[in-house]
């Protein structure tokens, strides 16, 4: 495979992920946010904040008024904001038009439907009253993307890229999902005790990872800081947590390179490395200092990325 | 026979149908009566209603659209991603006609290469003065580099496009032979697989030849031609990138091929071999089905400021260390003016007499002949001899006194720059319009898609039917609002 399109592929199965998540958060704030218990996490400059956060957007003056319409446009539909949904679907699919001759013909038009779709999306709907069927919309397709990458397309070198794009942005995305709703949590607390540890943001968490139910399967207990976090990152059951993201590109690494004893530098001994570290790690030690260790997760994600762009696309 | 219903729909949809009887109508013969061979097509469209046809027209359409089936069109500010209209009434070939458009399609592709291949060896043909010399060395696409070299297997042109075009008087014309990057073979399966989705039914009917063998037979070919010492050879498809607007067909012919579509920048050359850049390091490379054009190849070699070559390209090229199709330099012969002695290289190389037509030409080169033109602009059509897309073409009867002056001009100032021919009137096929919600006649022309490999030759049975969509116009380009037609080829 040629490294420029093993690039292209990488970020297509990226942006697939990355928009998934953004219309999933967007779609679980608000609704969560609108019968939510108390006043911090129902007031809707909250929740808006809490969305321009997650796109790595914070509003800076945090004493003014947003305007709801107006962020749920740049964050949907706008053609000039570089992270709205609207325009991670139309890199996907510019990532996948160079690869147009590799994929399966069933995987390019699901590709190409789904971006016709979020781009003739009416938007002066979508700010008023369509939030929840673009959003619900924009997660299905990307699963029925998801569908096809799996069920059409030979698991090789090409699968295993796809693949690697997918998990590393799912363990981003999770992990600023995190960020995000920590910050909230601490933000939100309120004057009787365990505020934080039980805060209503941690199942608005775990619905933002679509994690809710089998949290409470796994437990059999109300969320609380330490148990969605555990959860979360550590668990290498749940799919959406930073722990299976990391096996899985791991053994889709190891397609592209199957030898047993690897090199130093390569990207299979680096995510080995990240991936031992936190198979070994207790929800204890995390919990002391969760702000550093989110940045420190966030990091590790980063090096590996950087490795295989240096490994697999520099040539 | 025909049920009274059946006629009454027959009158919806084709009753506002005129016949125009200074055109040849495709589908009725010289009487005004539908041509046996429509018959069966012309019940079966009859029995539609013009909203079922709306409707299926409208289908057609998305699933172009959502097959990304899609083709650029550079505007003023912004690029707008357009489908190639369709047309959903298919072109029938009986087999007796097909026949004489095969075998002369083939004629011509030989004779070029034959040409060609003495163009840039002895030059016989020259010598013996059948072609002027001048008209090879003053051609912009004559390639100095190539002179002496032997492209592997023989071939240059691997790949022609025919553009032909029947007259009033029922008669095959080649209009222009295209030997460097011809495009739109993707369509003619798109097209295909559209009008399948849309009326399946239509095929019980007749017996058609497939068009979906064309991938492979492209992929043997470019094998038969690998270099020398090359057992299996690594074949690629070159292409200037996702903007181009016939980029879906780059992709389509690698992916079908299961080959690599490379861009320029994916490959590199070291000690005269060719490698692609993959993400486990180099690997040779050594076909390459290129898509850019000569200029752009090699920017040691040819224009500097190319982005899209690979530098280096050619020299591998001349070591024989890669094969390249078509060669480069074979514009040379698609050139409008070595068009007008078409017939005299095919008896020239082959001693056999054309199968398919020329249109005789004007050369503004000669003289005389540049008098006559000069005279008769109004009764003529004047072409550059070396813009493609159909730019730069005047049509003399559609000019006011005002152009025929401007044309007359600039022939004068560069004679050598253009030619003149009769003006040609294309045959008529219904089509259906939009704007009218009926069927009217449109000028068609059919390219014909022929495969030269080393003891190799293949025509598509099919090609691409194009249609001038807007009333009367000649021009079938789709830069210039053309569409196109599935193209049935009958089976004996």
């Amino acid at each position: 495979m040629l490294a420029r399109v093993a690039n292209n592929l990488f970020w297509m199965g990226r942006y697939i992920e990355r928009s998934e998540h953004i219309a999933r958060y967007m779609n679980v704030n608000y609704f969560s946010s609108l019968d939510a218990p108390n006043q911090i996490s129902q007031d809707r400059q909250f929740v808006l904040r809490s969305m321009l956060f997650m796109v790595g957007e914070p509003d800076k003056d945090s004493n003014g008024t947003l305007v709801e319409e107006e962020v749920l446009f740049k964050i949907g539909v706008d053609p000039s904001f570089v992270s709205s949904i609207l325009n991670n679907v139309k890199y996907a699919r510019e990532n996948a038009n160079s690869a147009r001759d590799l994929i399966s013909t069933e995987l390019y038009e699901s590709i190409n439907k789904f971006y016709h779709f979020v781009l003739n999306y009416p938007k002066e709907v979508f700010v008023r009253s369509g939030l929840h069927d673009f959003t619900t919309n924009v997660t299905e397709m990307s699963a029925i993307l998801r569908g096809k990458i799996r069920g059409t397309l030979l698991h090789d070198s090409v699968y295993a890229i796809i693949m690697m794009g997918v998990n590393i942005e799912r363990a981003t995305q999770i992990t600023r999902m995190i960020n995000s709703k920590y910050n909230d949590a601490l933000l939100s607390q309120s004057d009787f005790e365990d505020g934080f540890r039980k805060s209503f943001e941690w199942t608005t968490l775990l619905k933002c990872a679509e994690s809710y139910d089998m949290m409470r399967r796994y437990y059999k207990k109300p969320p609380t800081s330490i148990s969605t976090l555990e959860f979360l990152i550590l668990n290498p059951n749940c799919p959406r947590s930073v722990m299976n993201a990391l096996n899985q590109f791991y053994e889709h690494v190891k397609i592209l390179n199957p030898e047993r004893k690897y090199n130093k530098e390569s990207t299979a001994f680096l995510i080995g490395r990240v991936r031992s570290e936190y198979e070994f790690k207790y929800i204890e030690e995390i919990e002391k200092d969760i702000k550093s260790f989110i940045e420190s997760i966030l990091k590790s994600l980063e090096e590996i990325s950087n490795k295989v762009d240096e490994e697999f696309f520099n040539y | 026979m025909k049920t009274n219903c059946m006629s009454n729909v027959e009158n919806q949809i084709f009753s506002s149908y005129q016949r125009n009887p200074d055109l040849y109508d495709e589908i009725y013969d010289s009487k005004g009566n539908i041509k046996d061979i429509y018959q069966k097509l012309f019940d079966i469209y009859g029995g539609h209603s013009i909203q079922d046809y709306i409707n299926l027209n409208s289908k057609a359409k998305a699933s172009f659209f959502n097959q990304g089936i899609t083709f650029q069109v550079y505007g003023e500010d912004n690029v707008q991603e357009k489908i190639f209209p369709f047309d959903l009434f298919p072109r029938i070939i009986d087999p007796e006609e097909w026949d004489i458009i095969e075998r002369g399609s083939i004629q011509r592709a030989k004779a070029l290469n034959l040409f060609l291949w003495d163009i840039y060896h002895d030059k016989n043909i020259l010598k013996d003065k059948v072609v002027p010399l001048e008209l090879i060395t003053s051609s912009a696409n004559y390639l100095d580099q190539m002179n002496g070299l032997n492209p592997p297997g023989g071939i240059y042109n691997h790949i022609s496009g025919t553009d032909i075009i029947k007259h009033k008087d029922g008669q095959y014309y080649v209009l222009e032979d295209n030997i460097r990057c011809p495009s739109g073979v993707s369509y003619v399966i798109c097209n295909r697989t559209a009008l399948k989705r849309a009326l399946f039914g239509v095929f019980n009917h007749y017996q058609t030849y497939t068009v979906t063998d064309y991938a492979e037979n492209l992929l043997e070919q470019l094998e038969s031609v690998k270099p020398k010492g090359v057992d299996i050879p690594n074949c690629v498809v070159i292409t200037p990138g996702m903007y181009n607007s016939a980029f879906y067909e780059h992709s389509y012919l690698a992916k079908t091929m299961g080959v690599e579509l490379v861009e320029g920048r994916d490959l590199f050359v070291e000690n005269d071999f060719v490698y692609m850049k993959t993400i486990k390091g180099p690997e040779k490379v050594d076909v390459i089905y290129r898509r850019i054009d000569d200029a752009f190849l090699d920017p040691l070699e040819f224009r500097p400021d190319s982005a899209l070559g690979v530098p280096g390209l050619f020299a591998a090229y001349k070591k024989g260390n890669v094969t390249l199709a078509n060669a480069p330099g074979t514009g040379v012969a698609d050139d409008k003016a070595v068009y007008t002695y078409m017939p005299d290289i095919i008896k020239y190389y082959l001693k056999e007499e054309p199968i398919l037509n020329n249109v005789h030409t004007y050369h503004c080169s000669r003289p005389d002949e540049l008098q006559y033109v000069l005279e008769n602009i109004k009764d003529l059509v004047v072409k550059p001899v070396d813009e493609a897309g159909g730019y730069g073409i005047s049509i003399g009867n559609r000019l006011t006194q005002q152009e025929i002056e401007e044309v007359r001009k600039q022939v004068k100032e560069n004679p050598r720059k253009y030619v003149a021919q009769p003006i040609m009137s294309l045959s008529v096929h219904p089509t259906y319009i939009d704007d009218s919600e009926s069927f009217e006649q449109r000028h068609v022309d059919l390219r014909t898609f022929t495969i030269l490999g080393k003891d190799k030759e293949f025509v598509l049975k099919g090609g691409l039917t194009r249609v001038a969509l807007k009333k009367g116009n000649l021009i079938v380009n789709s830069s210039q609002g053309g569409g196109s037609k599935d193209t049935w080829v009958l089976k004996k």
